[in-house]
């Protein structure tokens, strides 16, 4: 297998919203996979990338999100929980890009207000991860209450969040060695 | 089985491992034509290199076109 190369995992944040209580997650997020041994990591805000709204798909691709997909062996996407459905500007980046998810893990934070941790965006949103042919894996991230999950200089106030999220990235750490031995070793012919 | 010769890595040059076929539907809106008829889509054949870990793609030639 090969190890001589880190994990990279990005995390998406994928909402531009003023306000946004995924901001507090994404960080938070980002800062467990920082302790990972052999995980690389980098925070990729929605609201960072400037994407065209007349058109779609590779015809409006940003090189830099693009080569931080290409690079990595799988992501986070923290999502917020609008109207049961994900940010529409989030669905606008990821269909950007297509070869360079294939085979590769991804996990899924849901952030709601309410108490159902974005679980209904979540489900909403696993469909389309694998037609991008990307490989979700079973722990999620269920982040409820968000507005009062973190003080206002974005201090986690719930430890059990730590907990969670260690099981959460310990499966996507996984899928994504195991699946970064797969796109390199196992042929499909 | 898949006949057709390895892809080489344009960075290493060494031989990459063909581990997926996805279908691109929005290649086959743009060029009219070149969509598989029995897929609806462009199929493009996922390589990796294993030394730098890159994807290239290039078309799958199921059904060469008369």
């Amino acid at each position: 297998m090969s190890v001589e190369r880190p994990i990279f995992i990005p995390v998406i944040l994928g909402t531009t919203r003023k306000g946004r209580a995924s901001e507090n997650v994404a960080r938070f997020v980002y800062g467990e996979l920082l302790k990972l041994a052999g995980v690389e990591t980098a925070l990729v805000d929605v609201r960072a990338i400037s994407l065209p709204t007349d058109d779609a798909g590779e015809a409006i691709k940003d090189s830099d999100f693009s080569a931080s997909v290409s690079r990595a062996d799988g992501l986070v996407i923290v999502t917020p929980e609008y109207n049961h459905g994900y940010p529409g500007m989030l669905k606008h980046l990821l269909d950007t890009n297509l070869k360079e998810y294939v085979h590769k893990a991804v996990g899924v934070c849901g952030v709601s207000a309410g108490g159902f941790g974005g679980t209904r965006v979540i489900e909403n949103l696993l469909p389309v991860l694998r037609e991008l042919g990307l490989v979700t894996i079973f722990w999620d991230g269920n982040f409820s209450g968000a507005q009062k999950l973190f003080d206002h200089e974005g201090k986690l106030l719930d430890e059990s969040y730590v907990k969670r999220i260690e099981k959460f990235l310990k499966e996507l750490v996984w899928m994504s060695k195991v699946l970064r031995y797969g796109r390199e070793h196992v042929s499909l012919d | 089985m898949n006949t057709r010769e390895k892809m080489i890595c344009p960075d290493c040059g060494v031989e990459m491992n063909h581990h997926a076929d996805k279908i691109d539907y929005s290649e086959a809106l743009e060029e009219a034509g070149e969509a598989d008829p029995a897929f609806g889509g462009v199929v493009e054949e996922a390589h990796t290199c294993p030394s730098c870990g890159r994807t290239h793609t290039r078309p799958a030639d199921y059904y060469p076109k008369s």
